[in-house]
């Protein structure tokens, strides 16, 4: 079953008075618990086809659908709630509440998105802290974790509401690359175990050998498309 | 909405300097205004106080014509029957004391010195029902009925070197026009040190009976001051004595102290206005500390704001955040504005504030002022007032900086270096 769906999609950014293409007819289609990786040089349009696919952003021209939704034409009251529900965030700098513990961070999105029985919440963080490595960390302030486990912290964030769909930015770039690689096999074992949706940009060559699926990009173009089977 | 109030608990916590210094800015600009709000009902309240019990009583009886002169003290305004017009009052039990008084033109002798002064003849078993001269005298005693005596403000009596038992000639001028005058050697019976320094500068007083002959006045006195027992009921007192009056036929006019005070009144009335701007001054203070501080916190928090709309989180939940947060910076800080206020309104209420550090030349300057120490007034709605004004005033101050935090683009937002 199609998650996503990207059907001629073109995306321009006006910087001034010049028009800057970002995306010039881009067409694909996620599959339910994909582990995909959109990959490219800078500049090739990788984090705007994150963006768009997160409901961040609008298409200059063609359609986006989630889940055979269009969601192209929505409001942005609209996004926002698509968002809360249906998509998990992971950032390149973790983007961690600094004043928010652990659980606090991971329980927002549930708060967020409407669960009130605390006891529940505190359930669905405590598993999901767990299931990360984080099971000593639960009351640690960011600023008293290690970049690897802030960013296991922002993965639980991510899937602790159970979304479709989860997107990492370049989620390794600021992680060593052994903390990377375990950051990676970290996803792609709740991938495998909860069938999430993953969709990650890299143009790492580390990051991409894990992905089943990896779509470079090139000037805003889909340069190529392929699955993949290694690790 | 307890998440987010947790957020913004927090995040005040966050900055702690900058906090402090916002803080410190509503809880002084607040506090400041606080005290200057008591101080400033204060001296309304005991200002008009201290006319009242020392020049003007409640109400003045005083011939048609005496009025529109009362600043020249003529005598050719008199009331004829005073006597008949108490008894006639004698049954309002609303009335405390009524007082025949006369006052004139003077000046006072001592050897070669010479000052002018306002004269006063008074009813001496009547006046302190009706003024507070008799519990003003600092020295000697307060005057007996017919005695050839005389009462000196301290002023007056400290500028002419006159003390208790010292003689002194009185000079009362009938006409000051023509220049007729009489002259009485009297003797100094008490010193009046009031709470209201025109008083203490410029008045003196005798018994009723000798000014009448001194001045050939026979038994006619120039005003009835009238001293009713609930300040509250002065329209209807003074109605009810007007209608009385009028059954004698006679044209008498009842002023109340606010138009025989109407001079400080409007003086009053144009500090209040005055006073406006201080508690502006304040807010602005108190206003530029919140945007300030809740802008920069957009600015740092640039990336977190852009997270938080990437987790879904509506423009109205990011806008709640920072007003919360300069609401919980107001709360606190109007709280400790409260402290500040309620303590220097207490100190002033209960020891006053006195200008006599000035000096005596600048305390002389300023004798035009009805008091001579400014005692403040504290109440419960001012500090309430102070509380809600604080907490409205950051509410709204941190709404532009909230603005701005949901005008950003979340893509943009996340993307911020800082």
């Amino acid at each position: 079953m199609s998650i996503a769906k990207l059907e001629n999609v073109h995306k321009v950014y006006h910087i001034g008075k010049i028009d800057f293409p970002a995306l010039r007819g881009i067409a694909f289609s996620i599959d339910e618990g994909e582990f995909l990786s959109i990959a490219g040089p800078s500049g090739s349009g990788k984090t705007t086809v994150l963006n768009l696919l997160g409901c961040l952003d609008k298409p200059s021209r063609g359609k986006i659908f989630l889940e055979d939704k269009d969601v192209t034409a929505l409001p942005t009251s609209k996004l926002a709630d698509v968002r809360r529900k249906n998509i998990g965030f992971v950032f390149q700098t973790f983007n961690l509440i600094p004043v928010l513990t652990a659980m606090e961070n991971v329980e927002f999105p549930l708060i967020l998105g409407g669960l009130h029985d605390s006891k529940e919440r505190h359930r669905l963080t405590e598993e999901i802290l767990t299931e990360v490595g984080l099971k000593d960390f639960f009351h640690r302030r960011p600023n008293e974790m290690s970049g690897g486990q802030q960013q296991r912290v922002a993965v639980a964030r991510a899937l602790v509401k159970r979304p479709k769909l989860v997107l990492a930015d370049e989620p390794t770039a600021n992680l060593d690359s052994v903390t990377g690689e375990e950051i990676l096999e970290l996803m792609l074992g709740l991938n495998q175990k909860t069938s999430t949706t993953f969709v990650f940009s890299t143009h790492d060559k580390m990051v991409m050998d894990f992905a089943r699926r990896i779509i470079r990009l090139r000037d805003g173009k889909i340069e190529s498309d392929q699955k993949v089977n290694t690790k | 909405m307890k998440m987010l109030l947790k957020l913004a608990f927090r995040n005040v916590f966050r900055y702690r300097r900058r906090t402090v210094i916002t803080f410190s800015a509503i809880s002084y600009g607040l506090g400041l205004m606080a005290v200057g709000i008591c101080l400033y009902n204060g001296v309304n309240t005991h200002a008009m106080d201290s006319i009242i019990n020392t020049q003007t009583a409640h109400l003045k009886i005083l011939a048609p014509g005496y009025f529109e002169e009362k600043d020249e003290v003529p005598l050719e305004f008199t009331i004829d029957e005073p006597q008949r017009i108490k008894s006639l009052l004698k049954e309002n039990k609303d009335i405390k004391g009524i007082e025949s008084r006369i006052l004139f033109q003077a000046s006072i002798i001592s050897g070669m010195e010479e000052l002018p002064c306002l004269g006063v003849a008074i009813e001496p078993e009547v006046d302190p029902l009706v003024f507070d001269i008799k519990d003003s005298i600092k020295d000697g005693r307060f005057l007996e009925p017919s005695e050839p005596k005389i009462i000196l403000g301290s002023t007056l009596a400290r500028d002419l070197g006159l003390e208790v038992g010292d003689d002194c000639v009185l000079r009362m001028f009938l006409s000051t026009e023509d220049f007729i005058w009489n002259a009485l050697d009297l003797e100094i019976t008490g010193i009046a040190h009031t709470e209201n320094p025109t008083v203490n500068r410029q008045t003196v007083f005798i018994p009723l009976s000798l000014a009448q002959e001194a001045l050939s006045l026979d038994n006619r006195v120039t005003e009835l001051a009238v001293r009713i027992e609930d300040r509250n009921r002065l329209s209807d007192v003074r109605e009810s004595i007007q209608s009385r009056l009028a059954t004698l036929g006679t044209d008498y006019e009842v002023v109340s102290f606010k138009e025989y005070a109407s001079d400080f009144v409007e003086l009053m009335k144009m500090r209040s206005r005055v006073q406006v701007l201080i508690p502006l001054m304040m807010i602005l203070i108190a206003t530029l500390g919140i945007v300030n501080t809740m802008l920069m916190a957009v600015l740092e928090r640039t990336r977190e704001i852009g997270m938080l709309a990437a987790m879904g989180m509506r423009k109205m939940e990011v806008m709640l955040v920072f007003v919360f947060e300069g609401a919980i910076i107001g709360l606190f800080g109007s709280l400790a504005a409260c402290a500040i206020g309620g303590l220097g309104g207490w100190y002033l209420e209960a020891k006053g504030f006195s200008l006599s550090f000035l000096g005596e030349e600048i305390t002389d300057m300023l004798s035009f002022l009805p008091m001579e120490v400014f005692r403040g007034d504290l109440t419960a709605g001012t500090l309430l007032f102070t509380l809600v004004l604080g907490i409205v005033v950051s509410i709204l101050a941190s709404l532009y900086p909230a603005y701005k935090a949901v005008k950003l683009d979340p893509i943009q937002a996340l993307r911020h270096v800082g």
